[in-house]
């Protein structure tokens, strides 16, 4: 396995709190990934070293396999693309932002209309090419300021919270970017978000960012309750787990795991709850549901399975997994 | 009242006639402005954007250092420059006193701060975005304080025009270096002084309404650029 970023014994301080406590971290190259936390979790500060915009008060780390030193990171930047919460347009027009960029980066003049035409189309801003950047719409920055991210082509495109305060044509514009963006073959697309739905919806790779330490999964799903042999039970629903060693007193099911029908299965999944469908909603083009089976579950299905199951809002539904879906912890 | 008229229709007269004493006066002071703001523009915008940009020990010393030099009265550097330049100064075999270069010199100095100090300021209000992105592009070093200058261009060229201002309203060290001598060293500034002393309150008159105007084609280009930057 080739990795975008390997990361050792890195920690960031800010004055003298610790902020990014990495003792190791190996980021695959080539995929889609979600950086996930809550706000304060280190998302921000960690997208920023991996952008090599922050250095790290200790430990040392790769990109695309060369060690990073002050004296190289011009070079390697030339590898990233790098688009913050708001991103700042410089004066000018969307080209004009571009061009800066390419120049920047080092790119011969001679290609730079060919990689400023292509950046564009592939961020839908044809159109828009000359206008002020300051006139631009909140998602019409967004998408400019990926445009002058990706323009020079970079293998790795880092996005601090792309979806934040977008209307949802936005963010559906921007999904589709950002997964068109990440199909193409060695494209690493990192991406920062503390929605875990949202982050789920995109890419089944998720690195969890807890208080600026790794945690080890996303929290969805989460119960509260105690373990007796291989039944959890969270006070209102009993639920199978798999057989550990250890007691548990948090379990935590992946909503993409839960399978949903409107009879019983009779299937080897050893949990079945029957519950009512308490919220239909759409994120990235998947839907999440919240079934209310005596405990509120997250499921996540995508937009044909809804159509083919005739959902509603108040319908009875049953949610079926496996025990091995359910993490412990 | 009749004597402010009459001097004012004189001085109309002297402007629109375009009397050559009169514009002779203007043009030096127009040169020794533009030369002073050139000089201390060219080493005082890359000193503050270099300053705004980096943190170093005993960066609030030299502001406190540039808020005082701001406030400097003119006939102290006129002073200082006098002991320096005149004979048995220590730059006395530069032979420079009551020549324009001396006065160049003076202004130089006496504006440096100002728009050192002002473009400072222009760097720290710039957004706080602006390097990180110049950071996150690739840009380093120079490309930093290149392109944060350019960004914040509207207002350190409101630091030049402020320096230009204060160059060509300027009095004492114009009279004490450059000796007021007549189309060499004579400016708006020490021509008003001299004729209002002999009387000639016409000529006074003509060149303060020519300084008013170039003050408000200084105030105007501000305000306009202003309005071009929103």
């Amino acid at each position: 396995m080739t990795f975008a970023y390997q990361l050792q014994h890195i920690q960031v301080h800010a004055g003298s709190q610790c902020i990014l406590d990495l003792p190791k971290l190996d980021i695959p190259a080539g995929k889609l990934i979600a950086l996930l936390g809550d706000n304060g979790a280190g998302k921000s500060t960690l997208l920023n070293l991996l952008a090599l915009t922050t250095q790290p008060s200790q430990g040392e780390f790769t990109l695309a396999a060369q060690p990073f030193t002050p004296t190289t990171s011009k070079q390697m930047q030339r590898q990233l693309g790098y688009v913050a919460q708001q991103p700042y347009l410089f004066h000018g027009s969307v080209e004009n932002n571009i061009q800066l960029a390419l120049k920047l980066q080092g790119s011969p003049r001679e290609h730079n209309a060919a990689l400023v035409q292509s950046a564009l189309e592939q961020v839908g801003l044809t159109q828009l090419a000359n206008q002020s950047a300051a006139s631009l719409s909140g998602g019409e920055r967004k998408r400019a300021a990926i445009a002058r991210a990706i323009a020079h082509q970079p293998k790795i495109l880092l996005l601090d919270e792309p979806f934040s305060h977008l209307d949802t044509t936005s963010r559906k514009q921007l999904t589709q970017i950002i997964q068109h963006y990440a199909s193409q073959p060695e494209h690493t697309v990192i991406f920062s978000t503390h929605d875990h739905l949202q982050a789920l919806s995109l890419t089944d790779d998720v690195i969890y960012l807890n208080q600026g330490k790794l945690a080890p999964a996303p929290r969805l799903n989460l119960f509260h309750g105690s373990q007796q042999q291989h039944v959890f039970d969270t006070g209102k629903l009993k639920i199978e787990i798999p057989q550990g060693p250890q007691k548990t007193n948090y379990i935590a099911i992946d909503p993409k795991q839960i399978v949903i029908s409107k009879q019983a299965l009779h299937s080897s999944m050893r949990n079945h709850f029957l519950g009512r469908l308490i919220l239909i909603a759409e994120e990235n083009n998947v839907i999440h549901l919240t079934v209310d089976c005596g405990e509120n579950f997250h499921v996540l299905i995508s937009p044909q399975s809804l159509e083919s199951l005739d959902l509603s809002v108040g319908k009875e539904l049953w949610l079926s997994f496996k025990s091995n879906a359910v993490q412990c912890f | 009242m009749s004597y402010f008229v009459d001097a004012l229709a004189g001085a109309t007269s002297l402007i629109t006639q375009f009397d050559p004493e009169t514009y002779q006066i203007v043009s030096t002071s127009l040169f020794i402005s533009i030369i002073a703001t050139l000089i201390a523009a060219s080493l005082a915008v890359p000193a503050g954007i270099v300053t705004a940009l980096n943190h170093f020990w005993g960066k609030g010393i030299l502001q406190h250092l540039l808020n005082t030099l701001m406030a400097m009265p003119t006939v102290v550097i006129g002073l200082l420059l006098y002991g320096m330049l005149s004979r048995y100064g220590p730059l006395g075999h530069w032979d420079l006193l009551y020549t324009r270069t001396a006065v160049i010199i003076a202004e130089t100095i006496l504006i440096f701060p100002i728009i050192m100090n002002l473009t400072i300021a222009a760097v720290n209000a710039a957004d706080s975005r602006l390097v990180p992105t110049l950071r996150s592009l690739g840009a380093r070093g120079w490309q930093i304080a290149w392109h944060t200058a350019i960004e914040m261009r509207f207002a350190i060229i409101a630091a030049v025009i402020a320096g230009f201002g204060r160059a060509i309203g300027e009095i004492g060290a114009a009279m004490m270096l450059g000796g007021n001598i007549e189309g060499f060293t004579r400016t708006m500034t020490t021509a008003i002084a001299l004729e209002t002393s002999k009387g000639e309150f016409e000529t006074g008159l003509a060149l303060g309404m020519l300084l008013l105007l170039v003050t408000f084609i200084l105030t105007f280009s501000l305000s306009w650029l202003q309005r071009s930057r929103s």
